[in-house]
C-alpha cells in the first residue's frame, strides 16, 4: 500500500495482478458489459490510489476494501444510468481459466467465499443476490414480497453475519 | 442519528443500497463511533466476500496497461494530491505570515523558510488568497468554487500539560468541493520517540470527532504537516486537537469559521 500511495507502478501492477479479475468480474455482472466493466476496473484502481492514505489494515483486509470501492462505484453508476437492465446472476461454480501464481490470493478468497455461501439457505442467498447484485433496497424487497420491512432487514443482517462467521472460520492468511 | 438507528441501517450499507442521504448520515456517525464502525466493517467484509464468489470472467489483456497509465497520469498531473499539498502548504505559510497570527515565534526553525516563501509569494493577505485560489484552480477546481470566504484559519497552542510547540490550521469549508484541513505543527520534541504517532482530530460542539490525519515523523525542528480531505461537511468542526501516542493532548486550537 505504501507503494501505491507513492504512485509506484510496480505496486499498482502487483495489486492489479491480484485483484483485477474479481473487480472486473463484479463490474461485468453488475453493469452488464465488458466496456463498462473495464471502465469500472480503471476507476477502482484510481480511487484506491487516491484513497490509499485512508486504508487502515486494522479495520479490514485490502481485498474487502477494494471490493467495497468497486461495488460502491458500480452501484453509483447504475443509479446514474437509469433504465440499465440488471443481468441475471447465477452463482454457479464454473471452471476458472488457468491462473497465474499472483492470482492465487483472489482464488483463495473465492474458495473462502463459496464455502461461506454454503452456510446460507437458498432464501438467504436469493435475498443477498437481490440486494447486493440487484441493488434492491430492503423496502423494495419487502414491498415486492409482501413482508414487513423489519423482517427483510433482520434476514439481511442474519445472512451477512452467517457469511462473516463462516469467513472467520476459513479466513485466508 | 444514534447508534440504534445506525445499526438498523448497517446491513443495507454493507450491500450498498442505502440512499445517498442515509449513507452520508451513517458514515458521519461511523467516523467517531468505534462500536458501530466495528459492526459496519464486519458486515461490509461479509458482503464483499459475496463478490468473490462470482465465477471469474476473462480480463481483457490491455486493461492492466490502461490502469497503470491512468494512475501515472493522475500522479503526474496538475491534480495530484501531493502537488496540491506542497503548493497549498506554501500558500498557507504566506497567508499566515501576513495575517498577524504571531506565526514566527510559534514556528521556530520553520519561520525563516516560511517567511522567505511569504516574501516571494505575496506582500498582502489579499494576494495570498488570490494565489491560494490559483493553486486550487490548477488542481482542477474552479476558483469560483473556492471563494475566499470559505477558507478559515486558526492557531494551535500548547495545552497546560505541555510547555512547547505550536501550529496553525487552515480549513476549506465549501458547499461545492471536498472540504479539507491542513494542520502545520512545529516545536514538538523530535527526540521523544514514544510520542509518535501524533493524531490530529477535529471536534464539534456535539462532541463528534473526525480524524484529520496522523503525524508519523517530525523534522529536526519538531515540525510536520498534515493534509486531509473529507467527504463530509466540516461546518462546526472548529476545535483542532493534536494528541501523542500516549493519548496526551499536546496542542489545541480553534478555527474561526465565521471569518476568512
Amino acid at each position: 500500500m505504501e507503494g501505491l500511495l507513492a504512485g509506484n507502478e510496480d505496486a499498482v501492477r502487483m495489486l492489479y495482478t491480484r485483484y483485477a479479475r474479481p473487480i472486473f468480474t463484479l463490474g461485468l455482472r453488475l453493469l452488464g458489459s465488458a466496456e463498462a466493466a473495464e471502465e469500472l476496473t480503471q476507476d477502482v484502481f484510481l480511487a484506491a490510489w487516491r484513497k490509499a492514505e485512508r486504508f487502515d489494515p486494522s479495520r479490514g483486509r485490502l481485498s474487502t476494501w477494494l471490493m467495497t470501492i468497486a461495488h460502491n462505484l458500480a452501484v453509483d453508476r447504475l443509479r446514474r444510468e437509469t433504465g440499465v437492465t440488471h443481468p441475471t446472476l447465477v452463482l454457479v461454480d464454473e471452471v476458472p481459466e488457468v491462473i497465474g501464481v499472483d492470482e492465487e490470493e483472489s482464488m483463495i478468497e473465492r474458495d473462502t467465499a463459496l464455502r461461506a455461501l454454503e452456510s446460507l439457505s437458498d432464501a438467504e442467498k436469493r435475498l443477498l443476490v437481490r440486494a447486493y447484485f440487484g441493488g434492491l433496497t430492503a423496502r423494495e424487497i419487502a414491498e415486492t414480497d409482501g413482508i414487513p420491512l423489519g423482517t427483510v432487514k433482520t434476514r439481511l443482517r442474519t445472512a451477512l453475519i452467517k457469511v462473516r462467521r463462516a469467513n472467520q472460520d476459513k479466513e485466508p492468511m | 442519528m444514534n447508534c440504534l438507528q445506525v445499526r438498523d441501517l448497517l446491513p443495507e450499507l454493507a450491500v450498498g443500497v442505502l440512499s445517498p442521504e442515509d449513507q452520508r448520515a451513517v458514515e458521519q456517525h461511523l467516523q467517531w463511533c468505534a462500536g458501530c464502525r466495528k459492526e459496519a466493517n464486519e458486515l461490509g467484509s461479509a458482503a464483499a466476500s459475496f463478490a468473490f464468489a462470482l465465477a471469474p470472467a476473462a480480463v481483457p489483456t490491455a486493461l492492466g496497461e490502461h490502469v497503470v497509465a491512468r494512475i501515472r497520469h493522475a500522479a503526474g498531473g496538475p491534480g495530484s494530491r501531493r502537488r496540491i499539498h506542497t503548493a497549498v502548504a506554501s500558500i498557507i505559510a504566506a497567508m499566515v505570515a501576513v495575517s498577524g497570527l504571531g506565526w514566527g515565534a510559534v514556528m521556530a526553525g520553520r519561520a525563516d523558510r516560511f517567511a522567505e516563501r511569504a516574501r516571494q509569494a505575496t506582500a498582502s493577505k489579499e494576494l495570498a488568497l488570490e494565489q491560494f485560489q490559483k493553486v486550487l484552480a490548477g488542481a482542477g477546481l474552479s476558483s469560483s468554487e473556492v471563494p475566499t470566504g470559505n477558507t478559515h484559519l486558526g492557531q494551535l497552542a500548547p495545552t497546560s500539560g505541555t510547555r512547547f510547540g505550536g501550529g496553525a490550521v487552515l480549513q476549506l469549508v465549501s458547499p461545492t468541493t471536498l472540504d479539507f484541513t491542513i494542520v502545520i505543527v512545529a516545536g514538538l520534541d523530535p527526540n521523544d520517540a514514544g510520542a509518535l504517532p501524533y493524531r490530529v482530530t477535529l471536534h464539534n460542539a456535539a462532541s463528534e470527532v473526525l480524524r484529520a490525519g496522523v503525524i508519523t515523523a517530525l523534522d529536526n525542528n519538531g515540525g510536520a504537516d498534515v493534509f486531509h480531505q473529507f467527504n463530509l461537511d466540516l461546518t462546526g468542526f472548529t476545535t483542532v486537537e493534536v494528541s501523542n501516542a500516549r493519548g496526551e493532548m499536546v496542542l489545541r486550537g480553534t478555527v474561526d469559521q465565521s471569518a476568512a
